[in-house]
């Protein structure tokens, strides 16, 4: 483990790895880049079966692990026609009406082509047509501009092609969700190299979360971990009706409820509160629709936490993100981690087989 | 040819608010033409004389291009707008834009998941923000203004024989002016290249020009929507890519001149130039505003997809026919 290397900033970071594009189930150049900038922290990298990047720093206590998915939304060509326009469908939620006239790239085998999303021109729409957001029947990509075009097939993946930007410790930028969470993890890394610990760690990036696949799960089982903190983003600056609003810039939001451990949880937030990191509260009184949900019942169970960084616009073609939201989630994790043993002491204390003074 | 357009389209210029395109032009065409000046309205003319003996011919190409203005500074920092010129809003959530000179946002939307019902119809402009990244109002009015104009951030790129940009309505026809200028076509006629402003909020810059210049006829020079997309039967289609220029007989308001549009179709078939006629009649152009000022009009156009939005495609030989089309054209002297 190399500790002397220039620390990574995170802005770099953020930007970096939302210009690789890895949509659910093709996520191996994303993983390829990921295990490139962690192998200096950990001690071992290795691919679950299901295609996730598990890395481990070694240690003698609790194990804890670490879950972002690194897979993102995406498109697949569905129907080809033969003057050279193609038919989309999601891989992923995404809202058409943040997809027309955007310029996209169609991942073929030999390589990727330009393509620009079209819809009816307005000039030419029914007033009834007008006052609809077309869907993805109507909604097609114009591949004519490549001389190639016949080389695309149906299956073929198809991205947006924006590029991400910084603006005073703000991120624009494509894929957020949930490269925001990939780097807090790998941020917490770096500390952790630095930060003497018992902790043996397992920093996994999952695949195909986006479609509710089996990336983290596989994850969980491979490194037998105790405790598992699902790092993902939520909504930042919007108000739900009955839910405290959870602030972009004021730090991570920490779930409450049954998918995840109270014990645990109630150490995160101490931390946080000895480390002055700011944090948010979000209730989830069932299921977070996260990773989280599956690698609590992982094996023989897994106590578990959830810490979701704020963000805007999410399944946008730019999503919004605070740099500092980001930094502040990798030192919770960091030190949540570095001080697991406390928790062992503690939970030993309160069955009675650690005596006061031993 | 095409040396001017990727430079053409990459300028914000949204109507009121051309003064870098005219800028860009001018410079361009200095030393070029024989005289040169910008009227009232900011209109940019330049005359090219000819031997003496002919008419006077006017090209008009637009510079404005549609884009947005800067309604109001929200207390969380985002900013309200308005479109200036017509643009759907269904066409620009998402997408990255230029505010004033080089303040840059993203037109944002909430997310999918928070949606209500109804979430399938067309947003209106009250619905979007633009988000600068500013925290505060205060912080906000440290970078903008209201009535800042706005516009898309598009790369120009060229794919096979394709264009990709921003603005080619009407930096296209520009482009057909430079390249024509470049051209110093041997003609009796004075040709008089007018860049005109404001054609997208009501063919306005025009208006003025007919009082200023006595010019027997007048050429628009456009972009016209094709259409030809899987949404829309063949028969439906308006013009195609790759099949040459478009030539007008008829649009929004205004019956072409019948000896300009004869005119125009003759020299195309005379000299084995790829044409097409304009198969719908919606849209409007200048020319429109050439005839109600006095000067009989014709319009020649680059077919092209997708205007009015960030991302707009024409075909290259396309542009190269309209060029050689209108270099025979101005060579005509009978109309």
């Amino acid at each position: 483990m190399a500790n002397k290397q220039v620390e990574l900033k995170t802005n770099e970071l953020l930007l970096r790895l939302t210009s690789i594009s890895g949509p659910s189930g093709y996520e191996d150049e994303v993983l390829k880049e990921i295990e490139q900038i962690m192998s200096p922290f950990v001690d071992e990298c290795f691919r679950t079966p299901m295609g996730s990047l598990v890395c481990v720093k070694k240690g003698e206590g609790p194990k804890i692990g670490f879950f972002a998915h690194a897979d993102q939304i995406a498109f697949v060509v569905t129907k080809i026609y033969e003057d050279g326009f193609l038919r989309l469908s999601g891989v992923g939620g995404w809202d058409p009406k943040t997809v027309i006239s955007q310029k996209v790239w169609v991942h073929t085998k030999n390589g990727k082509l330009r393509g620009v999303v079209g819809f009816m021109p307005p000039h030419l729409q029914t007033t009834e047509e007008s006052k609809k957001v077309p869907d993805y029947e109507h909604i097609f990509v114009d591949v004519t501009m490549n001389p190639n075009w016949k080389d695309i097939s149906i299956g073929d993946l198809v991205t947006l092609d924006v590029e991400g930007f910084e603006k005073n410790g703000t991120i624009f930028a494509p894929a957020l969700d949930n490269r925001a969470s990939c780097v807090a993890i790998i941020k917490a890394a770096e500390l952790l190299s630095k930060i003497k610990t018992d902790a043996e760690v397992y920093y996994v990036f999952s695949t195909q979360e986006e479609i509710g696949g089996p990336g983290a799960r596989s994850g969980a089982y491979i490194s037998e971990i105790e405790y598992g903190i699902v790092i993902d983003v939520t909504h930042g600056d919007e108000d739900v009706p009955g839910y405290p609003k959870i602030k972009m810039g004021e730090g991570p939001a920490v779930a409450v409820g049954p998918v995840t451990n109270r014990k645990f949880v109630e150490h995160i937030n101490k931390l946080a509160g000895r480390y002055n990191i700011k944090t948010q509260i979000e209730p989830i009184a069932g299921r977070s629709g996260t990773d989280t949900d599956d690698v609590q019942l992982t094996r023989i169970g897994v106590k578990t936490a959830l810490i979701s960084i704020p963000l805007k616009y999410m399944h946008n073609p730019y999503e919004k993100i605070i740099v500092k939201d980001v930094e502040d989630t990798a030192k919770l994790l960091a030190f949540s981690a570095a001080h697991l043993p406390e928790i062992e002491y503690e939970e030993l204390q309160s069955t009675g087989s650690v005596k006061e003074g031993e | 040819m095409l040396k001017y357009l990727k430079e053409l389209t990459e300028i914000s210029g949204p109507s009121g608010n051309e003064d870098a395109v005219r800028e860009y032009i001018k410079e361009k065409i200095s030393g070029k033409v024989d005289e040169i000046f910008i009227d009232r309205m900011g209109n940019l003319i330049a005359l090219k004389k000819g031997k003496g003996n002919g008419k006077k011919i006017l090209l008009d190409a637009h510079m404005d291009e549609v884009g947005f203005m800067v309604t109001n500074i929200n207390e969380d920092g985002t900013l309200s707008f308005t479109p200036v010129g017509g643009v759907d809003t269904r066409v620009i959530i998402g997408k990255k834009v230029k505010i004033g000179k080089d303040v840059v946002g993203v037109i944002g939307y909430k997310a999918i998941h928070l949606q209500k019902d109804g979430y399938m119809n067309t947003p209106k402009y009250s619905e979007l923000k633009i988000d600068i990244g500013a925290k505060s109002k205060a912080e906000a009015e440290k970078q903008v203004k209201i009535g800042d104009y706005v516009s898309f951030i598009t790369s120009y790129e060229e794919q096979g024989d394709f264009i990709i940009a921003k603005a080619l309505d009407d930096r296209c026809g520009c482009s057909v002016l430079m390249d024509l200028i470049d051209e110093n076509i041997e003609r009796e006629n004075d040709i008089y290249f007018a860049f005109t402003v404001q054609e997208e909020t009501g063919l306005r810059g025009p208006a003025i020009i007919a009082e200023q210049l006595k010019a027997d006829i007048a050429i628009a020079v456009e972009t016209t929507t094709s259409g030809d997309d899987p949404e829309l039967e063949k028969q439906l289609w308006s013009t195609h890519l790759g099949d040459g220029p478009a030539i007008t007989f008829m649009h929004s308001g205004y019956v072409v001149y019948q000896t300009i549009f004869e005119k125009l179709v003759e020299t195309a078939k005379q000299l084995n130039i790829p044409f097409q006629y304009k198969m719908r009649t919606v849209g409007g152009t200048n020319a429109r505003r050439y005839a109600l000022t006095g000067i009989p009009a014709g319009v020649v156009s680059v077919p092209a997809r997708y205007i009015h939005s960030p991302v707009s495609v024409i075909n290259r030989k396309d542009y190269e026919h309209t060029v050689s089309l209108l270099k025979e054209f101005l060579k005509k002297i009978e109309f």
